[in-house]
């Protein structure tokens, strides 16, 4: 990657899109403190990051839950380590466990569950220590096109209620505009922002009537060329 | 479906047990060995029976596994101790690699007189000697199983304000738990076959001292008990060990 600037205003939600190995999940990982950039900083309200911390929670593609712990154990872990009382941190994560829709599967092992439900217990698990931006790096791509998209409304409705800033890593065109305030457009060798376009649609969006909006049509078409050429222009097919 | 495939399993199991006490049973009535030197498995599992009620033979069995515990157990403790810190801290991780390479091939046997000479006859001798052979199985696997936790496991605690020291026990090492309880089972195994094996070189006591003391005297049939009773005692703490993995590992998919 280089010469990436970026600002990104809270309570935006930004997703940022390229072709795979553009580095876009690397950007998010430096976000997330998880890895050192070569060099230049990322910061957040002025402060450069040094790493991981609680301000910003990530949500991976793999759902990286704690497989020795139960639903609700893994949501209480987080409240846990930030020395919330057991009893309250309980109370909190069976009603986040609620908001995702899996009410009745707190005591269910991961491996008992669905992979949308994994990954609504992982965002739950994310919520539960109040971080300020929400990193999800490509979080409904080991999914089917049907979770996908229930989960793609319940972020949404999650998200309308309290607009946290979230960071979304994705390569679906469709799902950054449905989502997003602003679709960053990433292209490869060298990694580097290519675009940044503001997406225009009022809130809150229903899926049925978006899919319907020319406006929305629009913006899916424009990205998807400019997907194409990115992708061109990096290295050959 | 389960409840039939069990009992299924169960049968399979026992049939090539059930084959050997048939082969060895055919060996002595067929004559082709001597009932003086082999004796029939009726008579062995009888004076087996016999002998588990009395005093000095429940003896034997708990220096035998007195031995073998607590050599299994400082085994554990040091091997996911070292494997665990190998895992976590390159700088050891270089201090014990090549030693681990030393020491892991040589037949810790070899240590035994070493070990006589420096610990004596009593437990300690073998008590090490245990040791030394179940460690390097329950290293291997810590370490294997804790360099390969899933490095976004680690992002998602450290993101939830996991400090770095504190990952290495909220983390690493329950993710590792698999690996760790695979080289448990070898090295209890190998802790069965020692603890004899020790017992036979040089004792005063346990289930290999009785062995070698009926071999002595041509006591064939006090010869076979303790086998017996070592296989039995293998199965039994292999079984417990089981049932201990099953708790440990009931949210790891593999398990």
């Amino acid at each position: 990657m280089s010469d990436i600037s970026l600002t990104i205003e809270e309570g935006a939600f930004v997703s940022i899109l390229g072709p795979s190995g553009c580095g876009k999940s690397t950007l998010l990982y430096i976000v997330g403190g998880f890895v050192s950039p070569t060099s230049g900083a990322a910061k957040m309200k002025g402060k450069t990051i040094s790493g991981p911390g609680p301000d910003r929670g990530p949500v991976f593609q793999e759902f990286a839950l704690f497989p020795w712990k139960t639903v609700l154990g893994n949501v209480m872990y987080g409240p846990r380590q930030q020395g919330v009382q057991a009893a309250e941190a309980e109370g909190q994560s069976r009603a986040l466990i609620e908001m995702v829709g899996l009410k009745g599967y707190e005591n269910f092992y991961p491996k008992e569950l669905s992979g949308g439900m994994k990954q609504r217990v992982a965002l739950a698990r994310t919520l539960a220590y109040h971080p300020e931006v929400l990193l999800m790096d490509e979080p409904f791509g080991a999914l089917d096109a049907h979770t996908r998209t229930r989960l793609q409304n319940d972020l949404l409705n999650i998200w309308e209620r309290d607009r946290k800033t979230v960071l979304f890593v994705t390569h679906s065109v469709d799902e950054a505009v449905f989502l997003s305030d602003k679709v960053v457009m990433m292209s490869k060798s060298p990694g580097r922002i290519r675009q940044v376009i503001n997406i225009d649609l009022p809130r809150p969006r229903r899926r049925n009537e978006l899919l319907l909006d020319p406006r929305y049509q629009k913006y899916v078409v424009d990205i998807e060329r400019m997907f194409d050429e990115v992708d061109e222009t990096g290295s050959p097919l | 479906m389960t409840s039939r495939l069990v009992p299924m399993n169960v049968v399979l199991g026992l049939a090539p047990i059930a084959l050997v006490i048939a082969v060895w049973q055919g060996l002595v009535s067929s004559g082709l060995a001597p009932a003086s030197l082999l004796p029939p498995p009726g008579i062995v599992f009888g004076r087996l029976l016999q002998q588990l009620v009395t005093w000095t033979y429940q003896q034997e069995i708990a220096s035998t596994l007195f031995r073998l515990f607590a050599g299994f157990a400082i085994a554990v403790v040091l091997g996911v101790g070292i494997g665990i810190a190998a895992a976590a801290n390159p700088a050891i991780n270089a201090v014990v690699r090549p030693i681990v390479r030393v020491l892991a091939p040589l037949p810790k046997v070899a240590l035994y007189p070493a070990l006589l000479l420096l610990l004596g006859f009593g437990h300690g001798s073998k008590i090490t000697l245990v040791a030394a052979d179940a460690l390097f199985p329950i290293l291997l696997s810590t370490y294997y199983g804790a360099s390969s936790v899933e490095q976004k496991l680690i992002w998602s605690a450290m993101a939830a304000g996991t400090p770095r020291y504190e990952i290495l026990f909220k983390v690493v090492l329950p993710a590792a738990m698999p690996s760790i309880l695979t080289g448990c089972r070898i090295g209890l195994v190998i802790s069965c076959i020692v603890v004899f094996l020790a017992e036979m070189i040089t004792s005063t006591d346990g289930l290999g001292h009785v062995l070698v003391t009926a071999a002595r005297t041509f006591q064939a049939v006090d010869m076979f008990v303790p086998l017996i009773t070592i296989s039995l005692l293998g199965l039994i703490l292999n079984g417990l060990l089981g049932v201990l993995r099953s708790y440990l590992l009931r949210g790891f998919p593999e398990a």
